[in-house]
């Protein structure tokens, strides 16, 4: 068994990275911060409903740690390490709320605090209130990607009852 | 909860999302003093009006060289070496409500409301 979750756990984390490479290799469409599927996330939220918080944690950190080396986005690596380990948080407190038919609710409501997180830090980074002006946009984009996620990981384990148990 | 509660909630974020953002686009105004800030310090102020001869400016930081560009009444990162290039994609810098920002290289260019400390031959402080 435990064999297995290991094995789990790496397929989950190795497709993370290559959905974040993939994404990351597509120039932005917009030139707003934070506007972005955020395909990996579905990977996360995948082994936390079927593996466990560890199993998540380690899909996603992996994948931060991996994903920057492998795009070449050392700078920005603190941002996403920090930003990551504030909405693992969010999604470990609401996982109690949310079971297997509400993913997609957790997952809108994370990708909201994410948006939202990222235009208070660079906000604050910058000094520049301007910045918090993209706040509508940002909630927009955060509500259409969490709930497509968030469908994607519901409507997988719906399907994949068999092999998950 | 049921589902339709989360989606009332959610199409009604959409929907005063939607309204801010035409809000927000309607009462930008453009003006002609711009400011190039690099942590959080201004580098330049310039008088986009008093502009006659397209020039660059290079700034460096962290993440590579920014080339911003100045030309008569414009102005735009013409290309960075960050890795998002979010600030190249930006385009030029057309209102107030949404500055030019290059995160990586912590650059901010933005419309500024006075027109103190410019020289007024070049334009440039
Ligand atoms: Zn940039």
């Amino acid at each position: 068994m435990k064999t297995k979750k290991l094995v789990f756990t790496a397929i989950l984390t190795a497709l993370a990275l290559v959905a974040f490479s993939i994404e990351a290799a597509i120039p932005p469409i917009t030139p707003i911060y934070g506007i972005k599927l955020g395909i990996a996330n579905v990977f996360t939220l995948f082994a936390l409903y079927t593996l466990g918080p560890y199993e998540a944690a380690a899909v996603l950190f992996v994948r931060i740690t991996l994903g920057s080396i492998f795009t070449g986005q050392a700078v920005s690596f603190i941002y996403s390490l920090s930003g990551g380990l504030l909405s693992f948080i969010l999604m470990l407190i609401l996982k109690r709320f949310f079971q297997k038919d509400k993913v997609w609710v957790l997952s809108v409501l994370c990708a909201i605090a994410h948006n939202v997180g990222q235009i208070i830090a660079a906000v604050i980074i910058t000094q520049t209130f301007q910045i918090a002006f993209y706040l509508p946009v940002l909630l927009i984009s955060g509500i259409i990607a969490g709930a497509f996620t968030g469908l994607c990981v519901q409507f997988t384990l719906l399907h994949l009852k068999r092999f998950v148990n | 909860m049921k589902n339709r509660f989360w989606i009332i909630i959610f199409s009604a974020v959409l929907i005063i999302s939607a309204g801010l953002w035409i809000l927000i686009s309607n009462l930008s105004l453009s003006a002609n003093i711009v400011g190039i800030y690099q942590n959080n310090r201004l580098i330049k102020k310039i008088d986009l009006n008093s502009v006659t001869e397209p020039y660059e400016i290079t700034i460096s930081g962290e993440a590579g060289k920014n080339i911003v560009q100045v030309s008569n009444g414009h102005i735009k990162m013409k290309s960075a070496q960050c890795p998002d290039k979010i600030c190249v994609n930006h385009g030029e810098l057309i209102s107030n409500t949404s500055p030019i920002v290059c995160l990586p290289n912590k650059i901010v260019i933005k419309f500024e409301n006075s027109s103190e400390n410019i020289d007024v031959k070049t334009g440039v402080k």
